[in-house]
């Protein structure tokens, strides 16, 4: 059988081996007194800043009512069909309003797609990480979980503003 | 035929017909807005413009007549830039809706801004409003500042429909649409303007919000209200019909269909009184019961007559596979009292499309052998000899013969044994001893045979306990192809109702009926057999546009 | 009377010794995942008891409480005799391994040894140990699994390998201390005369080799995760999972154990006789410098651990035959020439 020749053979310190474990064990050995950095969860929470895609979230106006006018794009870019949306009549100046939106918590994979094509900025990835159901039932978030004050969600509004 | 040049290919034309014409016979589109193949040209949206060689100015193709050796280009930069431009123009006052606007997926206006806009706008001024949600009429909702004043809706009213209703007022910028003083669009067709209007200024207001077009499926039937058999598209999403549509067909309705079979046709599809099982009328009443049941009970209860106390009541809006098999049934018991209640409204009918005969198949279950057999007895006579007690059990397929006389409810109490084939629950299945729920015409395979003979087919929309979408063929939107029983959307309702046809075949293996068909299509290939005028032709014969088969066998 | 009291006196020590190894075990467990923890930046357990320091036990309740699966396709009696076996050579191996220099209690001259003087003591530890691999070895056959089975043979080709390096290291030993015996050889190293700074070679060879021995990274391929799973333990579970990983631990202390008595001096303190102390803290402080070098030496195979990547098998193999043997050869040599210059 060929010996086959290495592209850079060792030199000799690197093939008696010895100095670079002990270069080794110098790392780690720095490392264990140095600052940890774990974070003590649920005692320490995580406050992510703008920019960080928790669950998606609908827009609710100061008067309570939802930004959404149920155009259904969120629901139709939605690679995991997590969002379903069943739009009705209203009064109001916009003429059309999710009589129901949900979105199946199964599905969604938090790619904020949703939120980059709602022409109405009307859906936005919140902030909020901690999405726990005991059956799939539960999974499916209607308007009531859905629908967060606008005043919440200014820093994401903000940072989606300043990407475009 | 003369020949012209289009984009360096060589065409032909026939005298008198326009570059677009000419142009759309060969597989081209030229991009067009206010014109539309059966109405009168009117030139007023300039999209259409092309480059015709020789000529000074860009030539508008919807009104451009074709002439010998004319050369013309529909993608020069000339023609291109022009083309541009007028989309500019066309956007300057059209509101950004699309989210809200119930056109948004089929919209041409969109179609074009997409492919032939430059794509951003240099129209820094506020936009013209216009009125919005303006009701024109019972059906029809206007949104004038998506109205592109095309003028297709009033030469509709004009031309097809055939009652000036609608017309411009205003000029430049302001120019919008309204209803003449002391008039509504209410023709017949009106919803007919929601179809051809190329934006989402008119729609449906039936349908309004329902749905988004790219959510649901759509399935080509055929709309069985009338004699005519418009042929059509039934809209489904989450099983739930939403809407119909005419479908183009020149041998039939062309590319209309009246406001009656469009709303009226389908609401008892999704209504809350379907029969959703067998039922048996026990001593507290109609009950629920399994189709073992129903149908040991129904094949021996039927054995304890004679055939002259039997008779068979088919239906005209049934397929013809459902009568053909009712009538297999009847002559494998000997019974000669078979025949249909006919549903003429003398004066509903005009000479566009709408016909007196308000069934789909009258045509088809006289073909099928849906008339008394010699010596036996029709319609009426059978009512008669009911209350003579003469007739002492009744089979009904999908009519509701209480609701259509007073008096036929005092003789349907007289029967002893009445078996009811009904969708919903209606004054007949109120008397019947047995109740069987059956499909309805959007639930099942079939074929119409329409007044002039024209066989077509309808095709199932609306999934039933039996019929899977995926599994029997059906169109399916997105959310059919990758739901589950997990989504609420994918979790619909689904009704225990089947074909007549198959009642009747199960019934008839119960009563020594020698027959096996596993599909629509094995009932229609037995039916053509036995019916002059039909051999040979399959399903696939009558497509999607059907057939017209000899004349002189269907008169009604 | 004088059989009664020296069995009483072996019974207490075993008892003694029994709990340090269980207890020592047990924390090695904890600081194992502590010190993995510090050498990435994280915190490691600290929830269960303050600083986590009830984790072992909790650890323990944990495996106790799970079910015991068998595999349909094992050797029964085999499948459950192995991880037994294991853990009877790692706990026997201790009874030679003297912790600290003879003491004299109620007039009563007490080695520090469970059994101190067989003069066939670092034989026994060696015989001992090849015992072992019959315990890998039998697990991965006898569980019927093709990952466990791979990880059984394994084991035995890399403990057969280094063995004979680890054999030819402590040769070198020997040839200073002229005896079998642990406690002679502890002697044999008074002063700063240590072996491992007389024959550093056969000190690196027999460390490498103790890795080896014990299944501990780098050299811990019959175990090898990514490849095998588990290895030869991928089919245990509960009690005989937890034998096994008992053993593990037990055998890295002896190998620890090893190691200061062949190479540290044992419980010897250079110089301390220079002090003057009195007999009682003398012995104290050495069976103390006893532990702190085990101490030491078990945080060393920890951190080397969480410190160098596994070795390829080949590279194991090339390594134990082409380099660990010759140099233990060679260390056999040059302890005997120094020997002669010395003596
Ligand atoms: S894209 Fe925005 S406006 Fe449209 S339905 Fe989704 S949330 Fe509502
Ligand atoms: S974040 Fe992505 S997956 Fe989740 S709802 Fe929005 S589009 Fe769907
Ligand atoms: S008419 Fe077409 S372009 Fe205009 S808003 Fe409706 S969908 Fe959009
Ligand atoms: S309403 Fe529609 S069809 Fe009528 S003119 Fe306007 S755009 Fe054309
Ligand atoms: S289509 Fe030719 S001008 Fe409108």
């Amino acid at each position: 059988m060929a010996v086959k020749k290495r592209m850079k053979d060792f030199t000799l310190m690197e093939k008696i081996y010895l100095p670079s474990i002990v270069a080794g064990l110098g790392i780690t050995l720095q490392n264990m007194f140095k600052p940890k950095y774990t974070m003590e969860y649920p005692e320490v929470k995580f406050m992510p800043s703008g920019h960080y895609r928790g669950r998606p979230v609908l827009v609710q106006e100061e008067d309570g009512g939802e930004r959404c006018v149920a155009c259904g794009l969120c629901s139709r870019v939605c690679p995991a069909l997590a969002i379903d949306i069943q739009a009705a009549e209203t009064e109001k100046e916009k003429e059309r309003y999710p009589e129901r939106f949900e979105i199946n918590m199964l599905r969604c994979i938090f790619c904020g797609l949703c939120e980059e094509v709602c022409p109405e900025e009307a859906i936005v990835m919140s902030k909020e990480y901690e999405i726990a159901f005991t059956n799939r039932q539960d999974a499916i978030y209607g308007k009531d979980k859905l629908l967060t004050p606008i005043a919440d969600l200014q820093e994401r509004i903000e940072f989606l503003r300043g990407n475009k | 035929m003369g020949k012209f040049i289009l984009d360096g290919q060589e065409i032909g034309f026939k005298p008198g017909q326009t570059i677009i014409e000419a142009a759309k016979e060969v597989g081209v589109e030229i991009p067009h807005f206010c014109w539309h193949p059966s109405l009168s040209v009117s030139g007023n949206c300039r999209v259409c413009l092309v480059e015709v060689e020789k000529m000074p100015k860009l030539a508008i193709a919807c009104a451009t007549q074709a002439s010998e050796g004319m050369v013309v280009h529909t993608e020069s930069t000339r023609a291109l830039s022009a083309r541009q431009a007028v989309m500019e123009f066309l956007l300057i006052n059209h509101p950004l809706d699309c989210p809200i606007c119930d056109e948004a997926g089929e919209c041409k206006l969109q179609d074009y801004t997409f492919s032939h806009s430059v794509g951003e706008s240099r129209f820094t001024e506020e936009k013209q409003h216009k009125e919005k949600r303006v009701p024109l009429g019972p059906h029809v909702m206007f949104d004038g500042d998506r109205c592109i004043s095309c003028s297709r809706c009033i030469r509709f009213c004009d031309e097809i429909a055939g009652e000036s209703e609608l017309t411009f007022v205003n000029r430049g910028d302001r120019v919008t649409i309204q209803t003449f003083p002391g008039k509504e669009l209410k023709n017949p067709y009106s919803l007919c303007v929601t179809d051809i209007c190329p934006v989402g200024a008119l729609t449906n207001r039936d349908f309004r919000f329902k749905a988004r077009v790219w959510d649901m499926s759509n399935t080509a039937s055929v709309c069985p209200g009338c004699a005519r058999g418009c042929n059509i598209d039934v809209w489904v999403r989450s099983n739930e019909i939403l809407r119909l549509t005419p479908r183009q067909n020149d041998e039939v309705n062309s590319y209309w269909m009246c406001d009656e079979g469009r709303l009226n046709t389908w609401k008892h599809v999704n209504a809350g009184d379907r029969v959703d099982c067998p039922h048996i009328r026990r001593d507290e009443g109609l009950s629920k019961a399994t189709w073992d049941e129903i149908y040991s009970k129904a094949s021996a209860e039927l054995h304890s007559f004679s055939s002259g106390e039997i008779a068979f009541i088919g239906s005209a809006t049934s397929t013809v596979e459902d009568n053909h098999l009712l009538s297999k049934l009847a002559s494998h018991l000997h019974c000669k009292n078979i025949d249909f209640p006919r549903h003429i409204v003398p004066g509903s009918g005009d000479k566009i499309l709408r016909r007196e005969d308000k069934t789909p198949n009258a045509a088809g279950a006289l073909a099928a052998g849906i008339s008394p057999v010699k010596d036996g007895l029709g319609f009426e006579e059978i009512m008669v000899a009911i209350k003579s007690h003469k007739i002492k059990a009744l089979v009904v397929v999908e009519e509701d013969i209480a609701a259509m006389d007073e008096k036929y409810v005092s003789a349907l109490k007289q029967l002893q044994l009445l078996v009811v084939l009904a969708s919903n629950f209606n004054a007949t299945t109120e008397l019947a001893h047995i109740v069987i729920p059956a499909a309805t015409w959007t639930e099942k395979n079939g074929v119409f045979i329409n007044f002039e003979g024209r066989a077509q087919r309808i095709r199932p929309a609306v999934a039933t306990e039996q019929m899977d979408r995926s599994l029997d063929g059906f169109s399916m939107s997105r959310l059919d192809k990758f739901g589950t029983k997990f989504d609420r959307w994918g979790n619909y309702k689904k009704y225990d109702a089947r074909p007549a046809w198959r009642i009747f075949l199960d019934l008839g293996h119960l009563l020594g009926l020698k027959a096996k068909f596993e599909l629509a299509e094995d009932v229609w290939e037995d039916f053509t057999k036995h019916s002059p005028g039909f051999h040979g032709i399959t399903y696939d014969d009558l497509g999607e546009t059907g057939l017209t088969v000899k004349k002189e066998l269907h008169k009604v | 009377m004088e059989s009664l009291i020296i069995a009483g006196i072996a019974l207490v020590k075993v008892l003694i010794l029994a709990n340090i190894i269980l207890l020592t075990v047990s924390y090695l467990v904890y600081f194992e995942r502590k010190i993995s923890a510090w050498a990435q930046s994280r915190v490691g357990p600290n929830r269960v008891g303050y600083a986590g320091l009830l984790q072992p036990f909790a650890d323990v309740f944990k495996l106790l409480l799970k079910e015991d699966i068998v595999p349909d396709q094992a050797n029964k009696p085999i499948h459950t005799l192995a991880p037994f076996l294991a853990l009877f050579v790692a706990f026997t191996t201790y009874a030679v391994i003297p912790w600290g220099p003879d003491v004299t209690i109620f007039g009563r001259v007490i080695e520090l040894s469970v059994v101190p003087n067989i003069n066939a003591g670092i034989l026994y530890v060696l015989a001992l140990t090849s015992i072992g691999v019959y315990a890998i070895t039998l697990s991965g056959w006898s569980s019927g699994s093709k990952y466990s089975l791979l990880g059984g043979v394994r084991a035995s080709a890399q403990m057969i390998s280094y063995e004979i390096s680890m054999g030819f290291s402590v040769a070198g030993v020997l040839i200073f201390s002229q005896s079998l015996l642990p406690s002679e050889i502890v002697k044999s190293q008074s002063g700063l005369m240590w072996n491992a700074f007389l024959q550093p070679i056969g000190f690196i060879t027999f460390v490498t080799a103790a890795f080896a021995e014990t299944n501990r990274l780098p050299f811990d391929l019959p175990e090898a995760e990514p490849e095998l799973v588990g290895g030869f333990h991928t089919e245990y579970s509960s009690m005989k999972f937890a034998a096994f990983f008992l053993a593990e631990y037990a055998n890295m202390m002896i190998a620890s154990a090893l190691i200061v008595t062949l190479y540290l001096g044992g419980w010897q303190v250079p110089y301390l006789e220079k002090l003057g102390l009195s007999a009682g803290w003398e012995a104290i402080i050495q069976v103390a410098a006893f532990f702190t070098k085990l101490v030491f030496l078990m945080f060393f195979f920890i951190w080397v651990r969480w410190s160098i990547p596994r070795f390829r098998y080949d590279q194991l193999m090339d390594i134990g035959w082409k380099v660990m043997f010759p140099l233990a050869l060679l260390n056999v040599i040059w302890a005997a020439v120094l020997a002669m210059l010395i003596k």
